[in-house]
């Protein structure tokens, strides 16, 4: 009996079992050209490392309760974000749309907004519409701010004063020819504050936490931590029980999660201690803005990952607030401690290369210096004023010389490590280096925004101690199961 | 029945028209590929997205660029579950570890003083680079968007400049996602501008055309298919046996020299009907090759794909014997899953022509569609649900995301087969989904990959997950 008359089993036909022969583009290996590898040398991006900036816009959008980003733009413009908020999280992620055609891009997008707004309010009822413009409501000069305005007047038309006005707008401008995904969510951050923070000269006692684009695990973190203070702290953009709900039917419709950041506490901002932008360029404007306008002040980085970043931002959260820090994240301290001590025989001196956004790049690479590796090559997708520094001050006590990419691309990235003399250990970034880290036959730690290729990476955090003994714990499995022969870790 | 207002509705009355539950004797056609409702939480996606995603991201060894902002590209980057079998060298004698289509994404990223000066010199100069860093590539294909397209870049121009220095083939689709309602715009002006393209080429470079002597009577192209999670692992070895060659696929796996042969065919069997008839349409008008619809998705449908093609030819004894084979061999397989399944219930949401291809072959799983939807159907997709639906079925076109929960909390159906964006939004109300767009394990289409078809359909139904949620069978 021939292959083809085989009986097919209820298991169908695997992917495996496919028998896919791979074919040759060309007869021979194609060099790349090196001049045109340094991204300075072109014109043209080859594997982007960043993404647009109404990306951002709506990451802090749905962070707030009730909360529905409204996009001015084409359907595209929703669609693939919402798509890839999918791709990270496994969770739905509701984002509505001005739905420009042909009409709106030539005779503008008022139509299609103040329209949209009110089908949008009328069925959904949100507390805040985050308005996100778009690379083409902006290069045809929609004014958003009159079109907010009419919005207005059409909604208390027809739902009355109160109804009409409770919902809140915040705008934010995103074209994302002027900036990536990190800008849409700094300049979110100063839009909701500026529109809804409010001074009412009562202190609340508490902290503001704006945690950047980080995973709900991560944001949970934050919040441990400053519960074994005793700290209340308000959190800007709270995607925790937003990007990581329960599946506990029937939900009652429309579906919103029952998480976010609640109005009354973005309103109440103004009255807090001091602000955290967890981040620099993710929230950094925010926490300006506040010091600015209500003299709250604020503190801007770094990322608390590792032992000393960790230990910085709780020694300000404690000089800010006068609480100690508790005994239990002393333990949790030593314990990190311990486990880096525990391993540090796979982690000393092994070559990593990091990329991701600024912030997580610049945090990872700090902790992998505590842990005695070696950068050769740290890239931010996005240009930053500070990230070159950054990186410099780093690395300078442990004396490594990374190839610093300010604002490259994954392309020049790959090709770099590929041209090392001596190759790099192990990969620190997204699932977008899984290509790389295959080719270069290393292993590839998954962190930052963009993990989309296993699951989990999002529940869990990277931050503060017990997310360094996650990250680490990581780091140093990933390394063995590229590395080691099974005889040499029955003893660790 | 009429046309059905659903209650989420009520303050968007113009719904109503694109709303409607199925009966024999009265068929509607709802208003379709028509303007979004603005805000109304569609699910739609653009033009671009259709040209990129659907009609040119699964052709293989193009360098695809995309002239816009660095977003169009990254999120068009290796999404689609489009497969192929092209690689590039990573290093000499190794291969790489992804398809070239999927592993490289090239993008002009559009500034602020490219919206002010012009992006096309930007453009040509990025293609030009992109050439010599991928020699290996055949040629480019470009997209514009928004961005682009509203500033007026002028891409033809520069197709034709990147052809004259280079000599590499070009292709190109000028679709902005503001262009047209839906996604449905964007496959449009591919197919049209991708077959404006090839003709040019052609007459400029007969040499390319396929020989009469490397011609066989027996050569078909698939057109609209696009090879999801290797589908067409499992279509190419039923054409073989069933005796025709399978000159091209328009777009799956699909290389751009094998797409300028095209019209070298003898028929064109047209799987995808909504993306790629026009191409099939413009080939039959202008060299006279006829094409046939088929559809590859369950038995009974195979089968009379089979026997449509080579009735064609002349051979309908192959497509006899290979259904008799298939059919048998699935045949166990099948009887399992159909004992399991039979009397469920099912809704599914697609871009269109799935929903007509799908009710016949979950009939043949004994289960039942209460519910249909599409993105970007048009007229002739509605006739084709309306004929083949049973009655009672409630029919959305372009469905928004408060209208899907009304339809999946009314119909309550067992299981919801649906695109990326809903299976986590039905999984949080309670109802099992799968991704009918990529696929969750494929190849679904032919007899084996309906099999799989079956099995994830069960996998998802029988998982012991949904008989511990809170509530259930209290």
């Amino acid at each position: 009996m021939s292959a083809n008359h085989q009986p097919i089993s209820i298991d169908g036909i695997a992917y495996n079992q496919l028998k896919i022969e791979k074919k040759p583009i060309t007869p021979e290996y194609v060099r790349r050209d090196p001049e045109l590898v340094p991204k300075a040398n072109r014109t043209v991006v080859v594997n982007p490392a960043r993404t647009c900036m109404p990306f951002g816009a709506m990451f802090a959008g749905l962070g707030m309760h009730r909360g529905l980003p409204f996009v001015q733009g084409a359907q595209g413009c929703t669609t693939y974000v919402r798509y890839t908020f999918c791709r990270i999280f496994q969770e739905p992620a509701s984002i509505a749309n001005a739905s420009f055609h042909e009409d709106a891009a030539v005779f503008g997008g008022r139509k299609n907004f103040i329209e949209g707004m009110r089908n949008l309010i009328v069925r959904y009822h949100p507390d805040v519409v985050t308005v996100v413009t778009t690379c083409s409501s902006e290069i045809i000069g929609d004014d958003m701010v009159s079109f907010i305005k009419a919005a207005r007047k059409r909604l208390i038309t027809e739902l009355g004063e109160e109804d009409g006005s409770r919902p809140k707008l915040v705008l934010v401008n995103t074209p994302s020819f002027a900036g990536s995904h990190i800008v849409g969510y700094d300049r979110a951050s100063r839009a909701f504050l500026e529109t809804l923070a409010q001074d009412h000269s009562k202190p609340n006692n508490r902290i503001n936490i704006i945690p950047g684009m980080v995973m709900p695990g991560d944001v949970r973190e934050i919040k441990h931590l400053l519960r074994e203070m005793g700290v209340d702290a308000y959190t800007l953009f709270d995607i925790s029980d937003v990007f990581d709900t329960p599946l506990m039917p029937p939900q009652t419709l429309p579906y919103y999660p029952e998480g976010g950041t609640r109005i009354t506490e973005v309103e109440d901002m103004g009255n807090s201690m001091a602000t955290f932008a967890l981040c620099q360029n993710e929230g950094g404007l925010g926490a300006r803005y506040l010091e600015q306008k209500f003299e709250i002040p604020a503190f801007i980085g770094p990322m608390p990952m590792g032992v000393r970043s960790t230990d910085l931002f709780l020694k300000r959260v404690s000089e800010v607030t006068g609480k100690e820090i508790s005994k239990s994240l002393k333990d949790e301290r030593g314990r990190l401690l311990d486990f880096m001590a525990d391993t540090l025989h796979h982690t000393m001196m092994k070559r990593v290369a990091i990329f991701g956004d600024p912030d997580i790049a610049t945090g990872i690479t700090r902790f992998a210096c505590e842990l005695g590796m070696e950068p050769v090559a740290v890239m931010s997708g996005t240009k930053t004023k500070t990230f070159t520094a950054d990186i410099e001050g780093i690395v300078a006590e442990s004396g490594a010389k990374p190839l610093i990419l300010n604002g490259s691309d994954l392309f020049e990235f790959e090709e770099s490590l590929k041209a090392m003399p001596v190759p790099v250990d192990v990969i620190i970034g997204n699932s977008k280096g899984a290509d790389i880290a295959k080719e270069l036959q290393v292993p590839l730690v998954r962190a930052g925004l963009f993990v989309y290729d296993r699951v989990g990476y999002h529940k869990r955090p990277v931050i503060g101690y017990r997310g360094g003994e996650r990250l680490l714990a990581d780091l140093v499995n990933a390394i063995m199961d590229f590395s080691y022969p099974e005889e040499r870790t029955q003893q660790l | 029945m009429p046309f059905i207002r659903l209650k989420c509705d009520e303050l968007i009355p113009e719904r109503e028209k694109h709303t409607y539950v199925t009966e024999k004797e009265k068929s509607i056609i709802p208003l379709c590929n028509i303007s979004t409702v603005p805000g109304d939480m569609t699910e739609r996606g653009c033009a671009f997205a259709g040209a990129r995603g659907v009609v040119g991201g699964p052709i293989t060894d193009a360098i695809q660029i995309v002239h816009s902002p660095i977003g169009c590209a990254y999120y068009t980057w290796a999404t689609r579950r489009h497969m192929s079998d092209q690689y590039a060298w990573s290093l000499p004698g190794r291969l790489d570890n992804v398809a070239f289509n999927r592993r490289y994404c090239v993008v002009t990223d559009m500034e602020e003083k490219d919206v002010v000066f012009g992006g096309s010199r930007k453009l040509l100069k990025s293609a030009l680079e992109s050439i010599r860093l991928f020699p290996e590539a055949p040629g480019v294909i470009m997209y514009t968007t928004c961005t682009s397209g509203l500033i007026g870049d002028d891409i033809g121009s520069v197709a034709k400049q990147i052809e004259k220095e280079t000599g590499k083939l070009v292709f190109f689709a000028e679709a902005p996602g503001c262009s047209g309602v839906s996604q449905s715009k964007g496959h449009h002006v591919a197919n049209r501008q991708f077959f404006g393209q090839i003709n040019e080429i052609r007459r400029k470079q007969p040499e390319l055309i396929l020989p009469e002597e490397e011609r066989t009577p027996y050569d078909i192209v698939l057109v609209g298919e696009y090879n999801m999670d290797w589908d067409l692992k499992v279509i190419l070895p039923l054409m073989e046996r069933i005796g025709v060659r399978v000159l091209t696929t328009f777009t799956g796996n699909a290389r751009m020299m094998e797409l300028v042969r095209l019209p070298d065919t003898k028929l064109n069997v047209v799987h995808c009907q909504r993306s790629a008839t026009y191409i099939a349409d413009m080939v039959k008008e202008g060299y006279d090759i006829p094409y046939v619809k088929a559809s590859f998705f369950g038995i009974q449908q195979t089968n009379k794909a089979l026997r449509t093609i080579t009735h064609h030819f002349g051979l309908d004894e192959l497509a006899e014997q290979v259904i008799a084979e298939e059919t048998a061999r699935i045949q166990s397989a099948l009887d399992w899953y159909r004992e399991r399944l039979s009397g469920k219930t099912v809704a599914i949401y697609v871009g269109g022509p799935r929903v007509w291809h799908w009710i016949k072959l979950l009939e043949e799983l004994g289960m039942k569609v209460v519910a249909g939807a599409c993105t970007f159907a048009h007229e002739d997709d509605y006739e084709k649900i309306n004929s083949r639906a049973p009655d009672g079925m409630l029919v959305i076109d372009n469905p928004n995301e408060f209208e899907i929960e009304e339809l999946l909390e009314t119909c309550k159906p067992d299981i919801f087969l649906c695109g990326l964006k809903e299976k986590f939004l039905g999984r949080k109300m309670g109802i099992p989904t799968l991704n009918s767009h990529s696929y969750e394990k494929g190849p679904y289409a032919g007899y084996v990959g309906f099999i799989n078809f079956a099995r994830d359909i069960y996998q998802a139904l029988g998982a012991p997950v949904w008989s511990l949620i809170n509530g259930k069978g209290e």
